[in-house]
């Protein structure tokens, strides 16, 4: 018996369980935890909503996706570093970080909607596996390019990008009160960030002509075509379009402590988008929101209980996994999905 | 027509002569495969030995080549030929990886850590199989994407595990090395010290041939597991080439039609994942045999398993051998323009050669031709490799061994004697077999 | 000049031969009933001319013009509407977006949206509602509703009989008969006494080649000219 506990990872953990139920059920922790969740869940929605776009529409599962969320860090953060110097003041750095939004979207998306021309559309015919290997061949050129450009500045690529980092406002580094728990500005920033980002998706497909041809083009691109929609050019725009908001999420990510630009940035952010786009179901955006929220609120939940009570680092991470694995166990569709989309 | 005692000895005469024939491609591979080390010996010592040194790949690499290669193959082995993209493969590998150092430090209960090696290759293989029924049983009830999503999760699940557990190693995150275990790990007949040779760079054992020549670590290591690498080869061939094989094909060319012929395509798919998984825990086990330690990066990360497509598809999918000559090429590459230079490359070779003048020319804004070289080529191997790999999924979609299978019109051990019998100019047009 | 004709065109999925030859012309104003048994290539007739399964061989004319190999939306803008065999609505779309998604480019959706209502009260009640949530009824006024409302010229109609219940196949013929007033209709269907009913002009199909064709005033539903053709 002893044996066997002392294989087991949580083993020292078991006499405080009860103790640490009673500290994470007081009001002070579960909003703490409550805020930290948002904010993740901002921040995977951010990063999976491109991924989703694309996927619901054209069937392409995009490992590059990662990668457009690195290069938007880069270039993000390039633009902060570059106008920002030590005495800005906290108002111009978040127009700056404005600035850089529109930047990198812009940039991103151009090259996106390059990429899908160039590469992705002649293999449209194929089956699905080939777009992902592209795609994943793409992954590897985009990151060494990255960290051959990287190094060429005299910066470590595996590294946080510390320069970037500092140009956050004052503001946002600092821990404010709020209800019942001191909370800090970057988490707020991000949380309304993300429903920003989620609003303006909403709103894109939901009240403009082009939503409506990617929402029907989503369900049956073929049906879209013969009532005159132009499909091709709306899979350019939308893989633009994910790509330019993949680089967005990027921009958001150079000020926050936990990730930061660097090169293996565009792993660390695509595995959280691929579980988050499938636990949602393939291609919806409202079960990517949803999905982002639930792995966010799981994953700060573990962070805490980590941190608190069980002595495995690893926890947060492998329960995100282990949803995964479940959820496709028992709903293989994603909580949002629909049966056909991703043929299974 | 009656068949006298004569014809069928002529029978038996022709089947044998037809089955060399068949395996000619085979032998010439095996041969080559098995000078290379003279030949790499021979060619360093050689007048043109700078060059020979800076491209070809050195021993040691070879060796990674082959066993990594197993593990390439196997993943082919059931992405290739069932259609099910196996994206946490790697499970399997890491999983034999880990069996073999954690035993080597008595971490197992109930396995002594001298464990003889081949047993071990053994055990890893069937760890992996009892990992691959478990994961495979809740995981072919999906297809395509969802598929690959959920063996992804399942290794990213385990790969979590061993990074962060404690009783792995002090510092499981490093990985863990063999420390209980000075022996060299031996591949032969295990308890026969005559017939077992020692594998590793260091705890390797030396071996003299004929008395003549002396083959060192590397080169014992390279036949020892080569000698295992073939085995499972052909193991997995044979199998790919029984009726089960052909199951499997069916299965990917039109699973609905497999269906309704009336077979099980389930149990089919889960056998394959399972002998798939067989040889890449074997894989994994002669890896850290002859490395003697393992990460969790090298063993469980979702990207060890990035490295095995990538080999798939250069050489070949669903080619079964093609993947082992896929990551021959991208280690060569990686090699060739290695950072560190060990053991050749191309910076060590401009270096000695180029002079120092032609290095420090300016070519553009105050950047030399010595820094641009060492920014844009060593240890760039992925950039290089990741466009051959663009190139060859937008334009090669059949990889190299089945491109070239497509032109002879079937395998190359069977279509290259026809293609080179049909060259000959005077032979009887005996060719209706 | 006719307004749709197709010349000797050749079509194939994968490996499988469907139209051998298919030729046949559709003049405005006309309506043209397709008829012949399951897997025959009516189906994919209707494919071919929208470009969706592009011919091999051959060529298919729009008002006198070379439109083989043009994007599949090229055609819809040239004024050709399709109303699918199973509807194939936008079903988490609703109502009102379905139409929308029917209108070109630059109409005024206000105007088509009122037509497409007048023409199915029952439409304007849900237009609120997920397609998806309709009944069946209802799913194939909606998919009428988008051939009519794209203006155009041309309607493909496969199938609008299908699965349907027989009051309700009343109501889709009658709105068939409307629509065909004011355009050209080239029309699939298994249910011969409506197909015969609607038309003016039928071609027989069989085995991906045309076998038969004439006026509908020349036969009705139980002819030799059917049996040998339809009989199952």
């Amino acid at each position: 018996m002893s044996g066997v506990l002392a294989l087991s990872p949580f083993a020292d953990s078991v006499p405080l369980f009860v103790d640490t139920l009673g500290a994470f059920f007081r009001p002070r922790t579960l909003f703490g935890v409550l805020v930290d969740g948002v904010a993740k869940a901002a921040l995977y929605i951010m990063i999976a909503s491109g991924l989703t776009l694309i996927f619901g529409l054209m069937g392409v599962l995009n490992f590059a996706h990662g990668s457009m969320t690195m290069v938007g860090a880069y270039l993000g953060g390039l633009l902060m570093v570059l106008v920002v110097g030590q005495e800005t003041g906290d108002p111009t750095r978040l127009l700056v970080f404005g600035l850089g939004v529109v930047v990198v979207f812009a940039v991103l998306a151009a090259f996106g909607g390059l990429l899908e021309i160039g590469l992705i559309r002649p293999i449209y015919d194929r089956p699905p596996l080939s777009q992902i290997l592209l795609t994943f061949g793409l992954t590897l050129i985009l990151d060494e390019l990255a960290r051959i450009v990287v190094s060429f500045y005299g910066l470590q690529p595996i590294s946080e990008w510390q320069a970037a980092m500092a140009t956050k406002p004052d503001v946002l580094g600092q821990q404010h009160d709020l209800v019942v728990a001191s909370v800090s500005g970057l988490k707020l920033f991000e949380i309304a960030c993300g429903i920003l980002a989620v609003v303006v998706i909403w709103v894109f497909l939901t009240r403009t002509r082009y939503g409506l041809y990617v929402r029907a083009g989503s369900e049956d691109s073929e049906m879209a075509a013969a009532l005159g929609v132009d499909v091709r050019r709306v899979f350019t725009v939308v893989f633009a379009l994910g790509t330019g908001l993949g680089g967005v999420a990027g921009i958001l990510l150079a000020w926050d402590p936990s990730w930061g630009a660097s090169v293996p940035l565009a792993v660390e952010t695509l595995l959280p988008a691929f579980v988050v786009v499938i636990i949602g179901g393939l291609g919806t955006f409202r079960g990517t929101v949803a999905a982002g929220l639930l792995v966010g609120l799981i994953d700060a939940t573990m962070t805490w209980w980590f941190q608190n009570a069980i002595a495995f680092t690893g926890l947060p991470e492998m329960t995100i996994f282990l949803i995964l694995v479940i959820v496709l166990v028992v709903r293989p569709q994603g909580l949002f999905g629909v049966e056909e989309v991703g043929g299974h | 027509m009656a068949i006298s005692p004569s014809d069928s000895a002529d029978l038996t005469a022709s089947l044998l002569l037809s089955y060399a024939r068949d395996h000619v491609v085979h032998l010439l591979v095996i041969a080559v495969l098995a000078a290379y080390p003279g030949i790499y010996a021979i060619a360093v010592n050689s007048p043109l030995s700078a060059q020979a040194v800076a491209v070809l790949p050195r021993v040691e690499t070879m060796v990674a080549v082959l066993y990594f290669g197993l593990f390439a193959i196997s993943f082919d082995f059931v992405s290739g030929y069932t259609g099910y993209l196996s994206f946490g493969h790697t499970m399997f590998y890491g999983a034999g990886a880990y069996l073999v150092v954690l035993t080597a430090n008595g971490k197992i209960p109930f396995l002594s850590a001298s464990t003889p090696f081949v047993l071990l290759l053994v055990l890893c293989g069937l760890l992996a199989v009892i990992l691959a029924l478990l994961v495979g049983v809740v995981s072919f009830r999906l297809s395509g994407v969802y598929f690959a999503m959920i063996t992804l999760g399942f290794s990213q699940v385990l790969y979590v595990f061993v990074r962060d557990w404690n009783y792995l190693g002090s510092n499981p995150r490093d990985g863990v090395a063999v420390t209980g275990r000075t022996a060299g790990f031996e591949i032969g007949i295990p308890g026969v010290d005559s017939a077992s040779l020692a594998i590793g760079q260091l705890t390797g054992d030396t071996a003299e041939l004929l008395g003549v020549v002396t083959l060192t670590t590397a080169e014992v290591s390279y036949y020892m597991v080569g000698l295992v690498v073939l085995i499972c080869y052909f193991a997995m061939q044979r199998v790919i080439h029984s009726p089960f094989g052909r199951t499997l094909i069916a299965i990917r060319e039109n699973e609905e039609r497999a269906r309704a012929i009336g077979y099980n395509t389930f149990y089919y798919k889960l056998g394959a994942f399972a002998i798939s998984a067989f040889f890449a825990g074997t894989a994994g086990g002669l890896f850290a045999g002859y490395r003697r330690s393992v990460t969790p990066e090298s063993g469980f990360y979702f990207l060890t398993t990035g490295d095995a497509l990538l080999a798939s598809i250069i050489g070949g999918f669903g080619t079964l051998a093609g993947p082992l000559y896929g990551h021959l090429f991208d280690e060569s590459v990686r090699e060739f323009l290695s950072k560190a230079g060990s053991g050749g490359g191309l910076l060590p070779y401009l270096r000695s050669n180029l002079g120092q003048g032609t290095l420090e020319t300016v070519i553009y804004n105050g950047m030399t031709i010595g820094e641009s070289i060492d920014v844009f080529l060593n240890g760039r191997a992925a950039l290089y490799v990741g466009i051959v790999f663009v190139l060859f999924v937008l334009y090669v979609p059949n990889g190299l061994l089945g491109t070239v299978r497509g032109r002879l019109n079937g395998t190359v051990a069977k279509g290259f004697p026809m293609w080179f019998r049909q060259r000959l100019p005077d032979r009887d047009s005996d060719q209706s077999r | 000049m006719s307004l749709l004709s197709l010349e000797a065109v050749h079509t194939y999925y994968g490996d499988s031969h469907i139209l051998e030859g298919v030729s046949l012309e559709v003049d405005r104003g006309e309506v043209v009933a397709l008829v012949g048994r399951n897997g025959v290539g009516k189906t994919t007739t209707l494919r071919t001319i929208l470009q969706l399964t592009p011919p091999s061989e051959g060529q298919v004319w729009l008002r006198g013009e070379d439109i083989t190999g043009a994007d599949t939306h090229e055609v819809a803008d040239a004024g050709v509407g399709w109303i699918p065999e199973n509807r194939r609505i936008f079903s988490r779309l609703t109502v009102e977006e379905n139409i929308h998604v029917a209108v070109p480019e630059g109409r005024n959706i206000d105007a088509a949206r009122e037509r497409a209502y007048e023409t199915f009260p029952d439409l304007r009640e849900h237009r609120h509602r997920d397609a998806g949530t309709l009944s069946g009824g209802q799913q194939q006024m909606l998919a009428i509703v988008r051939g009519l409302v794209g203006d155009n010229d041309l309607l493909l109609v496969d199938e609008p009989s299908e699965g349907l219940a027989p009051l309700i196949v009343s109501a889709v013929a009658d709105a068939l008969a409307a629509t065909a007033t004011e355009t050209t209709v080239l029309l699939v269907e298994q249910n011969l006494p409506l197909a015969l009913d609607l038309a003016d002009r039928f071609y027989v199909l069989d085995d991906g080649q045309v076998v038969d064709s004439g006026d509908t005033n020349e036969v009705d539903d139980d002819d030799e000219r059917f049996r040998r053709y339809l009989s199952a």
